[in-house]
């Protein structure tokens, strides 16, 4: 006679379903497999320090500020020299 | 790996630096690899961290291990990366270019894990990275990821049920797979 198999203790999730044990391994596994094709490269490092610039929030700072004071000797000068808009309007004078 | 264990020790002289460089290479590629699931990407990334960790050296107290420390400079690169990345699909098709993947394509298609780690979001990849390939407690991991400790137990919690269905799904797919050829051999 033939007699059903029943799991006597199901895995939560399902039978095919991996424990967390065997999750952890298999992370474990897969990590350690990756490799580097090219591995540690001193040289490079020293390269990359030695070629690069200022960093971008440095020159975005820098850039910024030096726009603000542009704009504000622009509107010192304009308005003590009197150009343009930043000039005096001149006085409406109605005679009858 | 298990950076736990190591002892915190100054960075300013550059043989001293090397000599962190030539100790933390793979674990730091490897953490952030699985961030990015990207080899060449990974390798660029890591360089770039170390090139940053020695310019911030000044900045690096020494109470935690330098690798922790490190981890937590890569991590952040891979993550902003990624976001990079995504932003850079809204360009023109001109200006973007998309970025080779044939390599971990080909590597997705080999295994199970690849695919399931591919179904977690970056974040959720570095939790389970320190903790199931670093070793780290939730508490050096929150140090590293910059989230509290309770966040960490959450990330990683989600992301086994993430991975645990994404391989049992994977598994039952390649069972029908097998036994469809089968009865089409069988025809």
């Amino acid at each position: 006679m033939k007699v059903p198999y029943v799991e006597d203790k199901p895995t939560p999730g399902g039978i095919r379903t991996p424990s967390e044990v065997d999750v952890a391994r298999m992370i474990r596994v897969e990590v350690e497999s990756w490799t580097p094709r090219r591995g540690p490269d001193w040289t490079d490092i020293l390269i990359r320090m030695a070629g690069t610039g200022p960093s971008p929030w440095v020159v975005y700072t820098t850039a910024s500020a030096a726009l603000i004071v542009i704009l504000v000797a622009a509107y010192l000068v304009g308005s003590a020299l009197q150009l343009g808009a930043l000039a005096t309007p001149p006085a409406q004078v109605h005679l009858r | 790996m298990n950076s736990g264990i190591e002892k915190p020790m100054e960075l300013n002289p550059a043989t001293q630096f090397k000599q962190l460089y030539d100790q933390e290479y793979l674990s730091v590629y490897r953490s952030i690899r699985a961030v990015v699931l990207d080899a060449a990407a990974a390798e660029d990334l890591t360089q770039e961290t170390f090139v940053r960790a020695y310019r911030a050296r000044h900045r690096y107290i020494p109470t935690a291990p330098p690798g922790a420390w490190l981890r937590r400079i890569g991590i952040n690169l891979a993550i902003s990366h990624l976001r990079r990345q995504k932003l850079a699909r809204f360009l023109p098709a001109r200006l973007y270019v998309a970025p080779d993947r044939r390599d971990y394509d080909r590597a997705e298609a080999r295994d199970v894990v690849g695919k399931a780690m591919a179904a977690l979001s970056p974040k959720l990849r570095a939790a389970v990275v320190l903790h199931y390939y670093d070793d780290m407690t939730r508490e050096e991991i929150a140090a590293v990821l910059g989230v509290p400790a309770g966040t960490v137990a959450s990330r990683i919690a989600k992301a086994v049920a993430i991975m645990r269905k994404a391989m049992a799904s994977d598994q039952e797919s390649d069972t029908r797979r097998s036994s469809n050829e089968g009865a089409l051999r069988g025809r």
